[in-house]
């Protein structure tokens, strides 16, 4: 029954992806934001979700604008899905930065430009992190950790479909901890979000003011390897165009004790990812229950 | 720091670090490391553990091929060494 089900889904996703590849850019954001408001208004659990979560955050206690915050979220994700199908054909090693514009520290950009030195790049799901990625391979190879989707056919071919360059993806299940220390040796970009919820597995580190369950393997891995490690996002601008932000590397005062040490990384981060959605609270996405119960 | 000693306290930073109920008494260097309850997670707690109580700093992906306690143990004894 499930493989049923998932090959009608596969079945249905082929004309819709031919549809948005025979589409102009224009034209396939305008279908996405379209369908994005048809979801936003029968998805109404979805939708008391993200307004819950905009209304937690404090961002605004204006319904009105939550409601707007949320609904633009929706639409965002929707021309997130279109951007990424169709950056290969606007980003090339020779003209991506027509595109994108570049506000990266000058400790961070120098780090990226030496060839051999590993970097962390700790991002959210804020803006598009995919096109976030691309970016940065042009600069140097980035590795991305990504949990397949369950349905494997969909899977197959979305992998299949994405302009890859210096851009490569480990599957969640196979990022054992050897690889990734190889990855940052060898000098490659660990590309890593860090607001997915960690359920049991987690510390609780406080997002916009509550508690939220956050994994700890990059703030491990950092203090391990003593690889540099930096928050970083890229937020739309325009169709197809893009502003790549990153902040200079983390620094804290190592105190020996383990949780300590992750807590103070953590705690640093997520301010830096906070300030950023403040920046751009349309490009966040909301929908993602990140306040929810650890298991 | 004897061998004796190195074990120890490994098996003390190993307790401490590893989310199982593990029957530590009967650690040998024979134990393999992935029998003791370590993950993919659990297992960078551990390195950063180990820094910390042979006060040493080493590269985390000499680890990587490591095995047993013994190997463990036989890293540490050279890095302490040198």
């Amino acid at each position: 029954m499930k493989k049923l089900r998932h090959l009608v889904e596969y079945a249905a996703l082929r004309p819709l992806l031919a549809l948005i590849d025979a589409l102009s850019l224009s034209a396939a954001e305008k279908l996405a934001t379209v369908l994005a408001d048809i979801y936003f208004a029968a998805a109404s659990r979805r939708r008391g979700i993200t307004c819950d979560n905009v209304r937690r955050s404090g961002i605004t206690s204006d319904e009105v604008e939550i409601r707007r915050i949320a609904k633009d979220s929706f639409r965002h994700f929707a021309c997130l899905v279109i951007d990424s199908l169709k950056s290969d054909q606007y980003f090339s090693p020779e003209t991506w930065r027509e595109r994108i514009e570049l506000d990266v520290a000058p400790e961070t950009l120098e780090l990226l430009e030496k060839p051999d030195q590993g970097l962390m790049l700790i991002s959210g799901h804020l803006g598009n992190w995919e096109i976030a990625a691309q970016v940065i391979s042009f600069l140097k190879p980035v590795v991305g950790i990504t949990r397949d989707m369950n349905n494997p056919y969909v899977d197959k071919l979305m992998k299949d479909r994405k302009p890859r360059h210096n851009f490569k993806l480990t599957p969640k299940h196979d990022a054992d901890m050897g690889r990734l220390l190889t990855t940052l040796k060898e000098g490659n970009v660990l590309a890593l979000l860090i607001d997915q919820h960690a359920r049991d597995r987690g510390m609780m580190i406080d997002f916009f003011g509550s508690p939220a369950a956050t994994h700890t393997s990059h703030a491990m891995l950092h203090l391990i390897t003593k690889i540099p490690m930096c928050f970083g996002y890229c937020v739309k601008t325009g169709p197809m165009r893009f502003k790549f932000k990153a902040l200079p590397p983390v620094t804290f005062e190592r105190t020996g004790k383990r949780d300590d040490d992750v807590r103070a990384i953590l705690e640093e981060l997520t301010r830096d990812l906070e300030e950023a959605i403040r920046a751009y609270p349309e490009q966040y996405l909301w929908a993602h229950r990140r306040w929810r119960q650890a298991k | 720091m004897t061998r004796p000693e190195i074990l120890e306290t490994l098996r003390n930073t190993m307790k401490d670090s590893s989310p199982e109920p593990i029957e530590w008494d009967t650690l040998t260097e024979e134990t393999s490391i992935g029998s003791l309850g370590f993950d993919s997670l659990s297992i960078l707690d551990l390195i950063y553990d180990v820094q910390q109580a042979f006060e040493i700093d080493f590269e985390a992906e000499a680890l990587v091929n490591i095995k047993t306690v013994g190997e463990l143990a036989d890293f540490l004894e050279e890095t302490l060494k040198a």
